[in-house]
């Protein structure tokens, strides 16, 4: 969605609540989304985002058709059918990876691909391409308004109490599912939690950044802070800090220069990671180097 | 921790790693398990950790069968390779052995037990900076962390230089003589220096069990 800017930013978010409402619901975002996605990066299942958001646009898709072609009133929402949807993919890829004990990967194209071909077909059988689903392929933050906010708060919530109460668990699992075995600790239990958790806020980022960006704001902000955070807490402080930067500067500059919001979180959000690794290459690199002159032979 | 292993016969598949194992070994023994690559011996850890399952009435735990047996805690293990951890996301030493502690043990006795093995300076650096063998160490901290009644390390020395292997060697010693019963897998016996009280040999599959009439005197 692209807004004509008439005042500037900050004016505008006193003027229309429906901006204070897309930054409230992109601060959120922008918190939760690097919180589960340093878990899912430990996990090495970066992928796993991607795979759900596809298996989320089929209930998207499915959604639009019940309601635009079939006349359905129970659900007047499709994203509340994409949200089933995510969960559904996120089973379908955890009994996968069981089945293939060896290529556990594998799960992500199979469940990815049923994702696409069920949203093609059922975005054909709606009416072809119009622009709801234009908006939530590439997110549409600003037009969510207060839609989905009590939701968004209820997963945040969500989220927060399984770290809070279950921290240790779920750091070691990540880290260490073989030593987790060990402690006694259920980890099926705890993954399927988790992945259910998982598929709530991809679901959920699809109004934010669309289906094609979101595993961009689960895993870039993440990526970036990997790569000078100096301990476990430390690196998921520095990712949602990137995040939320990403948020407020994209919501900022897709205002004023009126372009695409999702496009541009994601695009801040790459840009942070290339300066993060430049500042790396060229700055820490550096000092280390003054610091430790004696190591060089 | 009793340790007690009669007529264990296990393998994948179809093919037979171990073939009527049996010994036993009370509290406070130091038990070696010796054997070649590929001989069964990680396969026979894998049974008594409870990862391998194995019919009942084949292991038992200070007299429990390990079938039934709940409390693994009770056993640190310092695996051979540290593959299945997850590495390059930062994490520190602290943050590891915070999430790893399941059992009520002070923080005193946490930061005692981080300057007996010699990286008490470590506990704030992040695990990517540090050296096999430091890490090594870090994961012999993390199985003492739940004050095990029985520890277990596998192949602990593959990789390390020679002087670190007498510093570990003179390590897993005094932790002996502190009573912890330890069963220490090596396909090496003689680059090691330890007390050993009981070795079993594995070759094949098939095992030879001896008690040690002084500690350490086979080495």
């Amino acid at each position: 969605m692209i807004l004509a800017a008439n005042e500037s930013f900050i004016f505008a978010l006193f003027q229309y609540s429906f901006l204070r409402y897309a930054l409230i619901t992109g601060l959120i975002m922008g918190f939760i989304t690097p919180l589960i996605g340093s878990f899912v990066v430990i996990r090495r299942l970066s992928f796993i985002a991607d795979t759900l958001s596809h298996f989320s646009l089929a209930g998207l898709s499915i959604g639009l058709y019940l309601i635009n072609i079939i006349g359905f009133t129970l659900i007047t929402d499709p994203l509340y059918l994409a949200m089933i949807f995510s969960i559904i993919g996120a089973m379908f890829i955890e009994i996968l990876r069981g089945y293939y004990q060896n290529y556990k990967e594998i799960s992500m194209p199979i469940v990815m691909s049923l994702g696409t071909a069920l949203s093609a077909l059922f975005i054909s059988l709606a009416g072809g391409f119009n622009s709801s689903i234009y908006n939530y392929l590439f997110g549409s933050i600003l037009t969510v308004g207060n839609r989905y906010l009590w939701v968004i708060i209820i997963t945040a919530t969500l989220l927060l109490f399984l770290l809070v109460f279950y921290y240790k668990e779920m750091v070691i699992i990540s880290f260490d599912e073989a030593y987790a075995k060990l402690l006694g600790i259920n980890i099926g239990r705890f993954q399927f939690v988790s992945t259910f958790v998982l598929a709530l806020v991809v679901s959920l980022s699809i109004a934010t950044v669309g289906v094609l960006l979101v595993a961009s704001l689960m895993i870039i902000p993440v990526a970036a802070a990997m790569k000078v955070g100096k301990s476990f807490k430390n690196t998921i402080g520095i990712a949602i800090l990137f995040s939320e930067i990403s948020i407020i500067g994209g919501l900022w500059l897709s205002y004023e220069l009126r372009i695409a919001s999702g496009a541009t979180i994601v695009l801040i959000n790459i840009f942070i990671l290339l300066l993060v690794g430049l500042f790396k290459r060229f700055f820490l690199n550096k000092r280390l180097k003054k610091q430790q002159p004696e190591l060089e032979i | 921790m009793r340790v007690t292993i009669n007529n264990l016969t296990f393998g994948y598949d179809y093919r037979t790693v171990l073939k009527d194992v049996s010994f036993k070994i009370n509290t406070g023994d130091f038990l070696a398990i010796v054997g070649n690559n590929g001989s069964g011996k990680s396969t026979l850890v894998k049974c008594i950790l409870g990862i391998n399952k194995i019919p009942a009435k084949r292991i038992f735990l200070d007299d429990v069968d390990i079938t039934e047996y709940k409390n693994f805690r009770n056993i640190g293990y310092v695996p051979q390779k540290f593959d299945d951890f997850n590495y390059e996301f930062p994490i520190t030493v602290n943050e590891i052995l915070q999430v790893s502690r399941y059992t009520k043990v002070s923080e005193d006795s946490k930061l005692e037990i981080l300057d007996k093995i010699g990286i008490l300076h470590l506990q704030h650096e992040n695990i990517n900076n540090l050296s096999g063998g430091q890490l090594q160490r870090v994961f012999i901290v993390r199985a003492l962390m739940n004050k095990p009644k029985l520890l277990i390390l596998d192949e602990p020395t593959v990789g390390v230089d020679r002087e670190n292997v007498i510093s570990f060697y003179k390590t897993i010693n005094e932790l002996h003589s502190e009573g912890i019963t330890i069963i220490l897998i090596t396909h090496n016996i003689k680059e090691s220096n330890a007390n050993f009280t009981h070795i079993l040999s594995i070759v094949n599959g098939e095992s030879m069990f001896k008690e040690l009439e002084e500690a350490g005197e086979m080495v």
